[in-house]
């Protein structure tokens, strides 16, 4: 502009030099000095008149072409303004973080998402690019760089990536970085704008997904997903299987992905499961079923088969997943089992049947025995060798007797595992108790001490009770010392929720260290006296443990034992 | 004293056993036997279609399970029936050996059953149902 003004105005002069010179020559060559000054006059008019001519002319046009570029500089100015408006809005507008960076200065600037997404406070962001390398992870830092100035050197417009950038706290986002790249009219990068998106949460679910999806891979269980509906009312068509299914039913992926899941039906398929499935599916509920199947070579296994619809949002179903397991051993070992089940359950009823005739067939001669013996008491007999012959006789028979009454006693146990409980007083039962052992009692004068006041009442079962503590006394009398008084301690007490009853003595006491395990058993003696049939403790045991207790036992040898009975109360 | 009991059972033994703790306590005038159930379905069909008139009716019966031919439980069905209504009106006693619980059980849902005794019989056990019945 300056330059055109400077020619203008030097042309100008130039021309009015020489039109002023030429004029003066002229002016003195042909006119009179007197005819001068008019001449002059009209010289200067005439000159002035051309010059303001030719000034209104240039200014004129001068003015036409200012008001075009002003116009066309307010338009650019409207647009150039309404552009950073909108920058403005979809700069505020957008979750993303914004840099705008001037290539060759190295300078980089920042929109708010780097505060509000990174946490960073605005004096922390630097201005150059450093700072946004320094930023991103070191395993991503170099493949981003790398990535992001060969980008530069090709010079096409879009860039992308992915990485993870470092925020104020340490931890790091994943990122989405879009750039676009801006040249001058030589083709040089200039500028780059980009916009960051946080895709974290994408991410991690991204990965969740895989972890879920390894599950599905990896499980044992075929897993089958079919679609949601099926137009004919069968069982819809298959959209993925997992290796597993493969494995199982012998179909690979491809062979068997858009068919119904209806091929594994065969002649032995159970029609009920089956029909129970379809139901499900109609209903689009969640279903369990069992049946045989068939693989591809038409091998049939059993299949432990459910169905679980898949809902979107809207409630609408989408598809159904299916778990299946291969349930053939299992199935194989519950047939056996049951048969094994059945043939214990027949065994057990007929032996429970045989001894109950047994004892029967034992007890009926044995009460003729009891009940002749009892008529030869009123008779008198003086024949003393026949008196001893009979009163072995009723020995023996009471022994024989008593013994089967125990093992009655121990098949009743056996054959009843449930039984009634009661209130019981602890001293009616030692009233029962003493007035059965009266004889036994009066004859060896033991000294029973007794202690129920903690524990005066018991919920148990009364019968077993009694028979529990009698055999115990029993046999402290049975296995008392002869070198010194017997002496009996019983004490009840109740610890927490539980009832202990301790029963102690100072009789010829058990060698534990040899028959600890053989105790409690079945026919076990442990000294050598005529009337011990090896039953007692068993069914003291056996009792106790009927009602839901246990029995302990301490002993030694020549100073006693002690009986701990432990009963839920 | 009662008039007259009839004890089934089909072991001589038993019936022999009965017959002497009965005949020394007097718990009974007149003790007669069956060998089963069937033996006295018959001595009690007998009984009424005779014309005796004084006929004795067994006013208690001691009654064993196990029998052949017809066992205690048998006979329990026919005697309760209406057939026996002139007779019925005796009560039961089980003597037994069985230890099965089922007879047990079973026993409780005839109600002319009084009660359930084990083998052999005895003194006491007279005096105890003395007792019981009341006479």
């Amino acid at each position: 502009m300056k330059s055109k003004t400077l020619q203008i105005t030097l042309i100008y002069t130039i021309i009015t030099i020489i039109m002023a010179v030429i004029c003066h020559q002229l002016l003195t060559t042909y006119f009179s000095l007197s005819q001068y000054p008019t001449l002059s006059l009209l010289k200067d008019i005439s000159f002035i008149l051309i010059t303001g001519l030719i000034f209104s002319f240039i200014l004129a046009k001068n003015e036409k072409k200012n008001i075009t570029i002003f116009e066309k500089l307010n338009k650019t100015n409207e647009e150039i303004k309404e552009s950073n408006e909108k920058y403005d809005i979809v700069a505020k507008a957008t979750s993303d973080t914004i840099w705008d960076w001037k290539i060759q200065e190295d300078s980089i600037n920042w929109n708010k998402g780097i505060e509000s997404v990174f946490g960073y406070n605005p004096q922390e962001v630097g201005k150059t690019s450093k700072w946004w390398f320094d930023k991103i992870h070191p395993e991503d830092s170099i493949r981003m760089s790398i990535k992001l100035y060969s980008f530069i050197e090709q010079k096409t417009q879009n860039w992308q990536d992915q990485y993870r950038f470092r925020c104020a706290d340490g931890t790091y986002k994943y990122v989405l970085d879009r750039g676009f790249l801006l040249k001058d009219e030589k083709g040089r990068a200039i500028r780059m704008i980009g916009a960051i998106q946080d895709i974290t949460k994408q991410k991690e679910e991204e990965q969740r997904l895989k972890l879920l999806e390894t599950v599905i891979t990896q499980s044992k269980d075929s897993i089958l997903i079919t679609e949601a509906n099926s137009p004919d009312g069968k069982i819809p068509k298959i959209v993925y299987v997992n290796p597993a299914f493969s494995q199982m039913s012998g179909y690979q992926s491809n062979e068997i992905i858009g068919k119904s899941a209806n091929i594994f039906k065969g002649p032995k398929s159970d029609s009920e499961e089956l029909k129970k499935l379809l139901k499900a599916i109609k209903n689009e509920e969640e279903c369990l079923i069992e049946t045989i199947t068939y693989t591809k070579n038409k091998e049939e296994y059993w299949v432990r088969f459910s169905m679980i619809p898949i809902f979107n949002n809207e409630e609408v179903i989408t598809h159904w997943i299916s778990i299946q397991r291969d349930i053939t051993d299992e199935k194989k070992l519950e047939t056996e089992k049951e048969h094994l089940i059945r043939e214990l359950t027949q065994n057990n009823k007929d032996l429970k049947q045989f001894s109950y005739i047994t004892s029967h067939n034992l007890r009926a001669p044995l009460s003729n025995l009891i009940g002749l013996l009892n008529l030869t008491e009123d008779i008198p007999i003086e024949n003393e060798e026949l008196q001893e012959i009979l009163t072995g006789f009723t020995k023996s028979t009471h022994l024989l007797n008593e013994t089967i009454n125990d093992l009655v006693k121990v098949i009743i146990i056996k054959d009843n595992p449930s039984m009634q409980k009661e209130e019981v007083s602890l001293k009616e039962v030692f009233e029962n108790v003493f007035s059965q052992l009266s004889f036994q009692i009066e004859l060896h004068k033991p000294i029973i001490k007794l202690k129920f006041d903690k524990l005066p009442q018991l919920v148990t079962n009364k019968a077993y009770i009694e028979s529990i503590l009698l055999n115990l006394l029993t046999n402290s009398i049975k296995y008392k010392s002869e070198n010194r008084k017997l002496k009996i301690a019983i004490t009840a007490e109740q610890v927490d929720n539980k009832a202990i009853v301790t029963f102690k003595d100072n009789g010829i006491g058990i060698d534990l260290e040899r028959n600890r395990d053989k105790v409690f058993g079945l026919y076990q003696r442990f000294h050598n006296y005529p009337d011990s049939k090896g039953l007692g403790l068993y069914l003291v045991k056996s009792q106790v443990e009927t009602m839901g207790g246990t029995i302990a036992i301490e002993s030694e040898v020549n100073k006693g034992t002690i009986f701990t009975i432990t009963f839920k109360n | 004293m009662l008039e007259q009991i009839l004890c089934i059972d089909d072991d001589p033994i038993t019936l022999m056993l009965c017959k002497k703790v009965i005949s020394k306590s007097s718990f009974s005038h007149e003790i007669i036997t069956a060998q089963n159930g069937e033996e006295a379905l018959h001595h009690f069909n007998t009984l009424k279609y005779t014309n005796d008139k004084n006929k004795r009716k067994p006013e208690l019966i001691f009654l064993d399970l196990n029998m052949p031919i017809m066992g205690g439980w048998e006979f329990l069905d026919h005697f309760t029936s209406s057939a026996y209504n002139e007779f019925n009106s005796a009560p039961v006693i089980v003597l037994s050996s069985t230890i099965d619980p089922e007879d047990l059980e079973k026993a409780k849902k005839y109600p002319i059953i009084i009660d359930f005794l084990s083998k052999p019989i005895t003194q006491q056990m007279l005096e105890y149902l003395k007792k019981k019945i009341d006479f």
